[in-house]
């Protein structure tokens, strides 16, 4: 068969095989609106919760020793949350096809998530959760999420994210409670609003072009 | 001079060395995304996974996902080594051809 195969054609066949294992690996979700989300939430929590009180009510220990609107805003917005997540999730139904790459992020912010799902709301409950330490807690495990999906990933976009959250995280250990909102809602803006959006101008035209090439 | 190596020719066909390639990047895929990345139509590509699945290169699940037919696609081992073979071959064959 090879007799009537030039050097021409058989490169043509190996190009073939690298460009589709390159094509198999290639992410093909949709994460964006998820960040997107979860950047709403958190702010909606946060304007929620301080409601007619300024920026410096709007923590855990508030919660219990505060007004009840002010109590329910986090469990609510951040329940809400999740069942909005996996209404989408369900809807948008199982990946196409199915890579170690993209199961290792998703298990990376199942384990994330599951951790603050798990933590925050017993640390609500005994009332022992002090606002600079949620902030600093939380910054600090969306660092780690952030961080090893964009080392994994190796987009730069999302370490830049991973850092944001990390000096936010420090940046909680000190100044007023004021400063602390203002510099929660900056990395909440910047990590999860304009990052969502990002990662879904970024799908969009990906998918257009599979759509072109199709 | 050592003997050329002939090129599996199952694996040979153009839509059956993509669907193998493809299935080589990934854990497992539907039809119709391996259909969408292709860009074959619903019978060839049919034809084509059958001859592979013959050979035992791939494997297939079907299932019913909210009453609807879904077959699910892997590379076997079998499947990964024929192709692994195959690039070899093509290398030897393409290395064989610039000495010439």
């Amino acid at each position: 068969m090879q007799d009537e195969m030039n050097a021409r054609e058989l490169n043509e066949r190996l190009d073939l095989i690298q460009s589709m294992i390159a094509e198999g690996r290639r992410s093909t979700e949709s994460w964006g609106w998820v960040f997107l989300l979860w950047g709403v939430a958190y702010s909606v929590a946060i304007g929620w919760a301080s409601w007619g009180g300024g920026l410096s009510v709007w923590g855990h220990s508030y919660v219990t020793l505060g007004s009840i609107r002010s109590g329910l805003a986090w469990p609510l917005t951040m329940m809400t949350a999740v069942v909005v997540t996996l209404a989408i999730g369900l809807r948008k139904g199982k990946p196409l096809a199915a890579t170690s790459l993209v199961r290792s992020i998703v298990s990376i912010w199942i384990a994330v998530g599951v951790a603050m799902l798990v933590i925050f709301p017993a640390f609500g409950f005994t009332g022992r959760l002090e606002e600079h330490t949620f902030v600093a807690l939380i910054a600090a495990m969306l660092g780690v999420a952030n961080g090893a999906s964009g080392m994994i990933l190796r987009w730069k976009a999302q370490i830049a994210c991973a850092i944001i959250w990390w000096v936010t995280s420090v940046a909680a250990c000190f100044g007023s409670l004021a400063e602390l909102t203002m510099v929660f809602l900056a990395a909440i803006f910047i990590c999860q609003i304009v990052f969502g959006v990002y990662a879904m101008i970024l799908e969009s035209r990906r998918n257009r072009r599979e759509i072109v090439h199709a | 001079m050592p003997e050329l190596p002939e090129l599996n020719p199952i694996i040979h066909g153009k839509l059956r060395l993509a669907v193998l390639s493809l299935l080589a990047g990934v854990e497992q895929a539907e039809f119709t995304w391996l259909r969408g990345k292709t860009g074959s139509t619903d019978g060839n590509l049919g034809a084509q996974l059958l001859k592979l699945e013959e050979a035992e290169y791939l494997a297939v699940e079907k299932k019913f996902v909210m009453r609807k037919p879904q077959s699910v696609y892997r590379i076997t081992e079998k499947g990964r080594a024929a192709l692994a073979e195959y690039v070899q071959a093509l290398k030897m064959l393409l290395g064989s051809a610039i000495n010439v």
